[in-house]
């Protein structure tokens, strides 16, 4: 197994020039060792999105097209009618928002198995709102077929890969690179269209993904010192999401908040506020996500503060509605 | 001409000076912003025209954030921006960001996601032409860029609409995040490539001052097309001591570097060039 070269490690996420653990990329490589169809595409950003390993150990199926991400799905569409399963990789924010006709029509639209692997989700990078995409599961989640899985932490980076190829069409992974090395874990297990109970509470349910999921946990225990037990659910599934935890939790807890890395236009919060009114059950209810503006570079705790996504805001959220659901 | 040459030439090594001094607070695109200097020396102080408001009349475009670095140097040496807000670059909270966005002084458009610099730089050079004025467009990408189609588009536009006022200068260094560019996805021969769309297409090294003047005179003469600049620039170019260090690193970390020595070889060529000049 070839390490990551120092020279590679310093770039965009790891500024650290040493090398991190992968456990997207080795999990990737694992499931391309059992399964030939597996084709991995990269548009240039190759160890800042874990593909390196591949290339170095698989590069008959490795390609680095380039900065070309609309070609590299096109590529991907020709590839996965010829029967490979491609796995394209940018950043969130080119791989959603610069190719989305190319997606629809070459990935989605012929219901192709393109898994559009994408990293630096939401407002985690320095370099600020070009590198940032914040409406990219708003964007994502309207298009037919396509399935949304987002990972909480490194544990499930493994599952990631699992889902995409359980999925039989387009998937879209919103991965988070760690930025150093994490502790050690057991890799964790997903299911399509499944939420994952983290905690367990009756006063409120706080639905969380990615980023915010370790957040939410976090509020919760500051909420518990207060008297207030939370139920916090990891919807790494986004698309399909888990209809029946949804309903379930609102129907046991009757107050429910969302937590995302993302717009609360068309995210996560907007996914579960569809299940609640569809479903006819009206409680008090809250998003917490970015309001609506375009943010900054700037480290991932200083920006999760700054706009509003950290355990504090969460807290925030929660206690009022818990005042609501009391007052009501 | 060799006083103006030699001015160049130290307002460059006073460029190259400020790149150090503000990428060794916490990083940056140090290899970039040196190897631009000669450029940026003869762009700001000797190509764009003043608008008698402290400003340029001509219109500057970078469409790779990344090389924010080579106006932020050469910026400081104009005066435009101080090194001590400068040097806090990257810091939570703070307005000298590393992939600047519009409305940042010397910035004209948000760049950072690449290939949108041509098409927003050729729309500008139209629309300036369409309402009668005679300011010119000038346009920074990398040879990485070139890998984006739209890139393309944007010179096709160009061509077509006899953009006279505009000029491309391409950062020719033959380097990107995952390597060396002609082993990721090559993108020469650039000069025929450009020739091919229509364009003025001039070949030179970038960082020869007096080859620069001479390209972007060259550029201004031709009234039937746009020009493109093609400079095959090296990182570091321009420092010798640092020619070695990580010859690969598109980004360098703050510490993969002897800044010190950096500082130091720049610092003893300013000197020899402010004995010179008079």
């Amino acid at each position: 197994m070839t390490t990551l070269t120092q020279l590679e490690a310093a770039d965009f996420i790891n500024r650290s020039f040493k090398p991190l653990p992968r456990a997207y990329g080795d999990a990737l490589v694992e499931a391309a060792l059992g399964d030939q169809r597996i084709v991995t595409l990269c548009a240039d950003l190759v160890p800042p999105t874990e593909t390196d390993r591949f290339r170095d150990e698989l590069p008959e199926r490795f390609h680095n097209v380039g900065i070309a991400e609309a070609n590299m799905i096109g590529l991907a569409g020709g590839m996965a009618r010829s029967g490979e399963i491609p796995f394209c990789h940018s950043f969130c924010a080119f791989i959603t928002k610069r190719v989305l006709d190319q997606i629809t029509m070459q990935a989605a639209y012929p219901n192709l198995p393109v898994k559009i692997v994408g990293f630096l989700p939401g407002i985690a990078t320095l370099l600020g709102v070009s590198h940032q995409a914040i409406e990219d599961i708003a964007i994502m989640r309207a298009v037919p077929n396509m399935a949304i899985f987002e990972p909480s932490g490194p544990e499930y980076h493994a599952a990631m890969v699992q889902l995409a190829l359980e999925w039989d069409g387009p998937a879209y992974l919103r991965m988070k690179r760690p930025e150093t090395t994490p502790t050690a874990f057991t890799p964790m297990p997903l299911e399509i269209g499944k939420g994952v109970v983290r905690r367990e509470g009756t006063d409120i349910t706080i639905i969380s993904a990615g980023l915010c999921v370790h957040e939410s946990l976090n509020a919760a225990e500051l909420l518990s010192q207060k008297g207030i037990e939370s139920r916090v659910i990891d919807m790494a599934s986004i698309k399909p999401i888990d209809v029946d935890l949804i309903i379930e939790s609102a129907i046991k807890t009757k107050a429910v908040i969302t937590a995302e890395n993302h717009s609360v236009i068309g995210g996560l919060g907007s996914a579960v506020a569809e299940v609640l009114m569809d479903e006819g059950i009206g409680i008090p209810f809250k998003r917490i996500g970015i309001q609506d503006q375009f943010c900054e570079g700037g480290t991932t705790p200083y920006l999760m503060r700054k706009f509003g996504i950290d355990a504090d805001a969460i807290t925030r959220a929660a206690t009022a509605v818990i005042q609501r659901k009391k007052s009501k | 001409m060799d006083d103006r040459i030699r001015k160049l030439e130290l307002t460059a090594a006073r460029i190259r000076r400020n790149v150090l001094d503000i990428c060794r607070q916490r990083g940056g695109y140090a290899a970039q912003g040196v190897a631009l200097a000669d450029i940026a020396s003869v762009l700001y102080f000797d190509e764009m025209r003043a608008d008698g408001n402290g400003w340029f009349h001509d219109r500057f475009v970078l469409s790779n954030g990344h090389d924010a670095i080579m106006t932020y140097g050469a910026l400081a040496e104009s005066g435009h921006y101080k090194m001590e807000d400068l040097r806090t670059i990257n810091e939570d909270g703070g307005w000298v960001d590393q992939s600047p966005i519009e409305g940042q002084l010397g910035f004209e458009i948000t760049a950072g996601s690449l290939g949108q610099g041509p098409s927003q730089s050729a729309g500008l050079a139209w629309a300036l032409r369409h309402r009668g004025s005679d300011a010119r467009v000038y346009c920074l990408f990398s040879d990485g860029e070139l890998q984006e189609g739209n890139v393309w588009e944007g010179v096709m536009f160009a061509a077509h609409q006899k953009l006279s006022n505009l000029c491309y200068i391409v950062d020719n260094n033959d380097m990107q995040a995952s390597g060396h560019a002609s082993n990721v996805m090559n993108v020469e021969p650039v000069h025929d490539k450009f020739a091919a769309f229509g364009l003025h297409s001039i070949r030179i090294s970038g960082t020869d001052i007096a080859e620069l003047i001479d390209a972007f005179a060259q550029a201004r003469s031709v009234t039937d097309k746009p020009s493109v600049l093609i400079c095959d620039t090296r990182l570091w170019d321009g420092i010798d001591c640092l020619q070695e260090a990580l010859p690969m690193a598109h980004y360098t970390a703050k510490t993969a570097v002897d800044w010190d020595a950096g500082l130091a070889e720049i610092g003893s060529v300013i000197a020899a060039l402010e004995g010179v000049v008079g």
